[in-house]
């Protein structure tokens, strides 16, 4: 996840939350304009961000939240409890948007519907004062939402090859979809292209274009005024389609298309052949069952007809739906019919028809208009109630048996209350009870027939696909119009209720949410400590080992000691490099305050400086970069002062007026570089040593012999200073010094180049933690001494007779570089002699000190171990020879040397 | 170009965007009998169409892109 997404999703986090207390309180005090200022404020912000990203159903709720929001605050409208419902509702919303993307990177296309609606329900509130505002589209939407029929689909318009291949795909159970595509007015404006969005339209089989209302004069016409409407006629899931027009679901309704309702025959109405006979013996072969019989007549008769006719067209209908569908006995009938009278067949009315011939409409309904509440079904139950009731119709009008006719009625009966109680029409039960008994005692039928006949089941139990041509995608079955009406809706959506308090429960869930949490240092610090302590203790594990082989002599059990420590062993590492990371800061931190500092420091000097910061997100220890802070300031004043040359000086010079001062930060394995480089006049080696002479920081003898290099490095040496005056920005000669402490302090290294008349560059390297040291223990008359392995160059071994002595010192040639030695016994003041091996060689720890390799005698080498370093502290802090201490495994201190004091 | 508006003929080619249109409108304004070459156009604005709508464009060359032509055939019906 991109790091602006993710702020945005921490920010909508701390947005909802001040929007629902907000919301809370305006509840006690809703007269308060500033609340309301303030809340609108939050939703304003909150619609501004989101329209960053990809998220139009987000931004289409916040947006007509913000349009209610400013409409209250202006006065256009009260503030209500209700209104208040409506925002809580719609901010859960978002919340549950935005955990989704938070866990998911995006969300599912499936909330466009929610979105839409929630943003008609704010926008309605907004209502009659605003409705110039509000798209036309909602409004058509919120017409169909009232229960209007709908009118039917302009699918005439569409080439008969067309409807019959996209017949042929609904046949083959691909979905089908028409689509009516209104674009805002102004969606020119917005570089919109619908046409072009509607062309690639996935699964598009055919698209029309309209305009929506009668053209103007020329003179009229406005060319950038989007009047246009797209219908298309898709083989596509609604999904798919939905999630392509995501971002205008508002101007599009998409409808359902069955099947059926494409055989729409066309074509020239006149002449042709009788066509009555061929009727009659078709209905006849139909209800014979003859369908290969009914397709050889219908393709022969096809052959003696004029395509063009309409007659032809039906009848090439009635071979497509013999081949494709040949148990649509219905569907074939109807057209078979239609053929009689020359009119399309009349699907809607299909059922309402009375009772065709025997046979062709063996399942249709044969409702009568049966009064009061229609028993309600989903639609895939209803298809199986269809064929319950049916089956018991058929029971009833079985012969009468003497024997069992009894048990049949009443089986029948039993039936038939069942789905009664399924439909949720108990109400009828009496009825049928009643009718239960008039039958047992007449032992007939007939009374549970007449019954069934005008009883909800009958409508409920009609086959679906007569009733529901075309199928609307806006409501659920429960809200709709009874059945009759051309077109009834698919669930594509929940009742308004249901998905509120969908919201509702989401917002009462979605508690862990936050992601990030504010510790207290201190914590971590003694989480830090904690972990050293358990280095410590998992060092100690190695030492026992060794005691159970060597004191107790058990192998097996020193050998699973140690197969045990290498897990704790890396436990312990991971938790001590995760506690790191926690503790890990980026270095903006502390650069963040130089573009200011540049800033005002160059307007004082009169200099033109721009600053170039790098690598802002490399991360460092909380206190190495801490640590940096006053350094990199003086450096930074330093390079202002003294480098940087005034504009006039530096165009004299031929370089740019305006200086470049570079601060760059990069990582390097577990050092972190710190580059500060300025394009001003350098450093001049001369007037460096001549200062440093006069200031009597270096001696005469030096002046001589230090190289031009050395001397710059001079600026870092105490009470140095260059600048002839002390001004406030530098010039007291502390400078330089302190940096060159504090970078110390932490562990790091300080480097200075820099060129006469180019410029300077001090590189700091620092290391990224300062948690775990690695030392390297050495012997040395009988005692442990650590040796941070930042400067171990080497371990080697040296003959006695390899060891040259000039003048008092000691010296060696390693690998052809003369390399001095100094015996740590005499470092220390020990007087014991180095011990020498049995080959009377001398252990030898090469350290670099400064840019010199020293090599150290000492009587023996051990293991390296992790160490968590504790400085010296008390009376023990004046000791410079050491850096600090630290606990070994079995529980022995050791003392770690620092080197550069030592040596 | 992607419209080139020869002496009574406008030719379309590729993609016509939606500058195009006030364009063509002044034109077809000026030329009614114009006649609409849309063989080589593969996509044109809707600002563009709906000025050939406007205007009553019912005799023009179809394009060559059979998706295209489809569209555009839906839109430039032969007005009754």
């Amino acid at each position: 996840m991109n790091p602006l997404l993710e702020q945005f999703l921490s920010e909508t986090r701390e947005s909802l939350q001040g929007i629902s207390e907000k919301l809370l309180q305006l509840e006690s005090e809703p007269e308060s304009a500033d609340l309301m200022t303030e809340l609108f404020r939050y939703v304003h912000t909150l619609k501004g961000n989101s329209g960053l990203f990809d998220f139009p159903e987000l931004t289409r709720v916040l947006h007509a939240g913000e349009d209610l929001m400013d409409a209250v605050r202006e006065g256009r409208l009260p503030y209500s409890l209700q209104m208040a419902d409506l925002l809580l509702d719609a901010m859960d919303f978002v919340g549950m948007l935005c955990a989704e993307v938070d866990k998911n990177g995006s969300y599912g296309a499936c909330y466009a519907d929610d979105s839409l609606r929630l943003a008609d329900v704010l926008r309605k509130l907004i209502g009659v004062t605003d409705a110039t505002k509000a798209p036309a589209a909602p409004a058509a939407r919120q017409a169909l939402s009232q229960g209007k029929p709908i009118l039917a689909l302009p699918l005439a318009g569409i080439p008969e090859q067309v409807r019959m291949r996209a017949y042929r795909g609904a046949c083959g159970g691909a979905p089908l979809h028409f689509l009516s595509y209104r674009p805002a007015q102004d969606c020119f404006f917005q570089g919109d292209d619908p046409f072009f969005q509607a062309r690639q339209t996935p699964g598009i089989l055919w698209g029309g274009i309209a305009a929506q209302k009668p053209w103007p004069k020329l003179a009229e016409l406005d060319a950038y005024s989007a009047v246009l409407d797209y219908q298309l006629l898709c083989e596509a899931p609604l999904q798919e389609l939905q999630e392509y027009y995501r971002y205008v679901a508002e101007q599009l309704e998409i409808t359902a298309v069955s099947p059926r309702s494409l055989i729409m025959p066309q074509g020239d109405p006149n002449g042709g052949p009788v066509y009555e006979d061929f009727v009659r013996d078709g209905l006849l072969l139909l209800a014979a069952g003859d369908l290969p019989g009914l397709l050889r007549a219908a393709r022969s008769m096809l052959e003696l007809s004029n395509p063009e006719l309409w007659l032809a067209s039906a009848l090439r209908w009635l071979v497509l739906v013999l081949e494709l569908e040949p148990d649509d006995a219905t569907a074939l009938g109807a057209i078979l019919h239609s053929l009689l009278s020359l009119s399309a067949p009349d699907w809607q009315s299909l059922k309402d028809a009375s009772p065709e011939p025997s046979g062709v409409t063996s399942g249709a309904g044969l409702e009568s208009g049966a009064p009061g509440k229609k028993a309600q079904f989903s639609p895939e139950v209803r298809g199986v109630v269809a064929a319950i009731i049916a089956a018991q119709r058929e029971i009833l009008s079985l012969p009468v048996a003497d024997a069992w006719h009894c048990g049949r009625l009443r089986a029948a009966a039993a039936s038939l209350q069942g789905c009664l109680l399924a439909g949720a029409s108990a109400g009828a039960l009496p009825g049928l009870l009643e009718a239960l008994d008039a039958a047992l005692a007449g032992l007939t039928a007939a009374p549970l027939l007449s019954w069934l006949a005008e009883s909800p089941l009958n409508a409920a139990g009609a086959p679906l696909p007569a009733t529901e041509l075309v199928e609307h995608v806006e409501h659920p079955p429960a809200q709709q119009p009874p059945a009759r009406d051309a077109a009834a809706s698919v669930v594509a959506q929940p009742a308004p209720a249901e998905g509120e308090a969908k919201f509702g429960r989401r917002a009462e869930d979605a508690f862990a949410a936050a992601k990030s949490i504010k510790v207290d240092q201190v914590k971590i610090d003694r989480l830090m400590n904690l972990i050293g302590e358990m280095i410590v203790a998992k060092n100690a594990l190695p030492y026992l080992a060794g005691r159970a082989e060597s004191v107790f002599g058990v192998r097996e059990l020193s050998r699973e000691i140690k197969a045990q420590y290498a897990v704790i062993n890396r436990i312990a590492e991971e938790m001590q490099d995760s506690i790191m990371q926690v503790r890990m800061m980026p270095v903006s931190f502390v650069f963040q305050r130089f573009p200011r500092l540049v800033r005002d420091t160059s307007n004082k000097l009169g200099k033109e400086v721009n600053l170039v910061l790098e690598g802002e997100d490399t991360e460092a220890d909380k206190n190495i970069i801490e640590s940096l802070g006053d350094p990199l300031m003086h450096i930074v004043r330093n390079s202002l002062d003294h480098g940087i040359e005034a504009p006039q000086v530096r165009s004299a010079a031929g370089k740019p007026a305006a200086g470049t001062l570079t601060i760059r930060a990069s990582q390097e394995s577990d050092r972190v570089f710190i580059e500060i480089r300025d394009d001003g006049k350098g450093i001049d080696p001369e007037v460096v040593k001549r200062k440093a002479y006069e200031k009597g920081v270096i001696d005469e003898e030096q002046l001589e012999r230090i190289t031009d290099q050395e001397a710059q490095n001079l600026v870092f040496a105490a009470g140095f200073s260059t600048a002839e005056t002390v001004s406030d920005l530098s010039g007291r000669g502390v400078g330089m010094d302190v940096v060159r402490t504090a970078i110390e302090r932490v562990n790091g290294t300080l480097h200075l180049e820099s060129t006469k008349g180019k410029g300077t560059c001090i590189r700091i390297s620092l290391p990224l933690s300062m948690a775990v040291t690695n030392v390297m223990i050495v012997e040395s008359q009988g005692q442990l001494f650590g040796v941070p392995m930042d400067a171990v160059v080497e371990t080697v071994r040296v003959p006695r007779s390899a060891i040259k002595t000039i003048k008092r010192s000691m010296a060696t040639v390693l690998r052809g570089r003369i390399v001095p030695l100094k015996s740590l016994n005499t470092l220390l003041g020990l007087a014991d002699p180095q011990k020498a091996n049995a080959e009377d060689e001398l252990a030898v720890l090469v350290v670099s000190v400064g840019d010199e390799s020293v090599g150290i005698l000492v009587d023996d080498f051990h293991e390296t171990v992790e160490i968590i370093l504790k400085p010296m502290a008390g009376v023990l802090s004046g000791l410079a020879a050491y850096s600090g201490s630290a606990l070994l495994g079995d529980g022995s201190v050791l003392m770690v040397l620092n080197m550069k004091e030592v040596v | 170009m992607a419209i080139d508006y020869q002496k009574n003929r406008v030719v379309f080619s590729e993609v016509a965007g939606a500058e195009e249109a006030e364009g063509l409108l002044e034109w077809l304004s000026k030329h009614p009998k114009g006649k609409i070459d849309l063989k080589e156009c593969s996509h044109l604005h809707p600002a563009n169409l709906q000025v050939l709508m406007a205007v009553g464009c019912a005799a023009y060359v179809a394009p060559g892109d059979a998706g295209l032509a489809a569209w555009v055939a839906t839109a430039l019906r032969p007005r009754p």
